[in-house]
C-alpha cells in the first residue's frame, strides 16, 4: 500500500487501489501490439479486393471490406488502424506527461473513429465484421487504460 | 484524487489541474465530431434506399484477380477475351451471373487470358450513364465489380431505374474508393468519350446485339468476332484458339 493511500485512510475518506502506472503502461504495450496484430490481418487480407475471414460466415466481412467506408481519403481504415496502435505503442513505451496526454489524446480519438466506424456498419453498411469488432474492443480498452493513467499519474513525476 | 495529488510530493497541481481541463475540453471536441461524423453520414444516406444485393458473392468471386480499368485479369495475358455488353441489357445479366464465371476461373484466374468488358450502348438512353459509371468504377480498379454488381442489381431495361442514388449504391457496393471522385469523372467529357468509343468500335466491327464476344490473341488477326459464344466451353475454346 502506498503512503498517499495510507495518509487518506488515516482521514478516513475512502480507499481506491488504483494500478500502478507501470502496470497500465504494460496493460497498454500488449493491447497496441494485439491491436497492430489485428489491424495488420485485416490489411493484408484486404489487399488485392480481398477480405478477412469472418469465423460466423455471413458474408459481412466481405460487404464491410467491399465498401467505400473501408478506406478515408484513399487510405485503407486498416492501415490507419496500424498506424494509431503504433502511435499508441509508443506512448506506451515511454515515461512522463507527454507520453501520457498523448496516449490519451490517441486512445480518445481512436476510442471515437471507433464508435464512428461500428455505427457505420450496423446503419450504413448494414453488416458487421467480427474482426473490425475485435479493433474496437482492444481500442475501447485502450482508451480505458490510458484515460486513467492520464487521470491518476498526470502532473506527477514520471 | 486530489487528496491523494496533494499528499504527494513533487506533483504540480497547477499544471495537473490545466493538463487535465485540456483532457475534458478534448474529450467534448470528440463527443462533438463523432456527433456530427455520424449526422453527416446519415444525412448523406437519407433516402438510399437502393438495397444492394449480391455484392458480396462478387467480391468473393474476384477476389485474387487484378482490375485495371474496364480489364479483368493479368494484364500482360497473352490472349484478350472482348465483350460487348450493355448494362442494361438482360442477357448480359444472364452471361454474368451463368456463363462467364466458369471461364473466369478456368482461363482468366489463371492468368491464361484476361477478360475486357467494353460498352456497347445500345438499349436506351440511361445505358450512357450507366456505361460510364462503369468506366469511372473501372479508373478506380472497380470496374468488373461495378459491372458485375450492377448486373446482379439490374431492373428492367428502360423503366428509369437507372439514377444516381442507383449508380451511387452500386459504385459503394461495388467498394469504389472515392466516390466524390468517381462522381465527377462519371460526367466527364473523357469517361463519356471512352463510352462512345467503345460502341464506335462494336458497330465498326458489325456487332448490333448484345453482349457480343472478339477475341485477341498471338493466333488471332487483331480483334476476331468469336460468332459462336452461347456457353462458358465455348468462349474457352476461343481463348484455346487464339493464344
Amino acid at each position: 500500500m502506498s503512503a498517499a493511500a495510507r495518509r487518506s485512510r488515516a482521514r478516513g475518506a475512502p480507499t481506491l487501489s488504483l494500478p500502478a502506472e507501470g502496470t497500465l503502461r504494460r496493460a497498454a504495450t500488449f493491447l497496441a501490439s494485439f491491436g497492430i496484430g489485428v489491424a495488420a490481418y485485416i490489411a493484408i487480407a484486404e489487399a488485392d479486393g480481398g477480405a478477412p475471414a469472418c469465423l460466423a460466415g455471413g458474408g459481412g466481412c466481405e460487404k464491410v471490406a467491399a465498401s467505400s467506408h473501408s478506406e478515408l481519403l484513399g487510405i485503407g481504415v486498416a492501415a490507419i488502424g496500424i498506424a494509431g496502435y503504433a502511435l499508441l505503442l509508443a506512448t506506451a513505451l515511454l515515461r512522463g506527461d507527454g507520453a501520457r496526454m498523448g496516449g490519451f489524446l490517441l486512445g480518445l480519438v481512436g476510442f471515437g473513429y471507433s464508435v464512428y466506424l461500428t455505427w457505420l456498419e450496423l446503419f450504413v453498411i448494414e453488416a458487421v465484421c467480427q474482426w473490425c469488432v475485435v479493433s474496437a474492443l482492444i481500442m475501447t480498452a485502450l482508451f480505458a487504460v490510458n484515460a486513467l493513467r492520464m487521470v491518476a499519474y498526470v502532473g506527477r513525476p514520471a | 484524487m486530489s487528496e491523494r495529488g496533494a499528499a504527494d510530493s513533487g506533483v504540480d497541481q497547477e499544471r495537473r489541474q490545466r493538463l487535465i481541463k485540456l483532457a475534458s475540453a478534448a474529450v467534448f471536441l470528440a463527443i462533438v465530431a463523432v456527433a456530427v461524423a455520424i449526422a453527416v453520414a446519415a444525412t448523406r444516406t437519407e433516402g438510399g434506399d437502393t438495397e444492394v444485393e449480391g455484392a458480396a458473392a462478387i467480391t468473393r468471386q474476384l477476389a485474387g484477380i487484378p482490375q485495371n480499368g474496364m480489364v479483368l485479369g493479368d494484364p500482360s495475358a497473352k490472349v484478350t477475351l472482348v465483350e460487348f455488353g450493355d448494362l442494361q441489357c438482360p442477357a448480359c445479366k444472364v452471361y454474368a451471373e451463368e456463363i462467364l464465371p466458369e471461364a473466369i476461373e478456368s482461363k482468366v484466374r489463371g492468368g491464361e487470358a484476361k477478360l475486357d468488358f467494353r460498352n456497347f450502348t445500345i438499349i436506351g438512353e440511361d445505358s450512357t450513364p450507366a456505361a460510364a459509371a462503369a468506366v469511372a468504377a473501372g479508373e478506380q480498379g472497380r470496374g468488373w465489380s461495378f459491372v458485375e454488381v450492377f448486373y446482379r442489381n439490374q431492373g428492367f431495361e428502360g423503366t428509369g431505374y437507372v439514377t444516381d442514388e442507383f449508380l451511387t449504391a452500386i459504385a459503394e457496393a461495388a467498394g469504389v474508393p472515392d466516390i466524390e471522385r468517381w462522381e465527377r469523372d462519371r460526367h466527364g467529357k473523357r469517361i463519356l468519350a471512352a463510352v462512345e468509343r467503345t460502341t464506335a468500335e462494336a458497330r465498326d466491327l458489325g456487332l448490333d446485339s448484345t453482349p457480343s464476344f472478339a477475341v485477341e490473341g498471338p493466333r488471332t488477326n487483331g480483334l476476331e468476332v468469336v460468332e459462336d459464344a452461347g456457353s462458358a466451353g465455348e468462349l474457352e475454346e476461343a481463348i484455346e484458339r487464339a493464344g
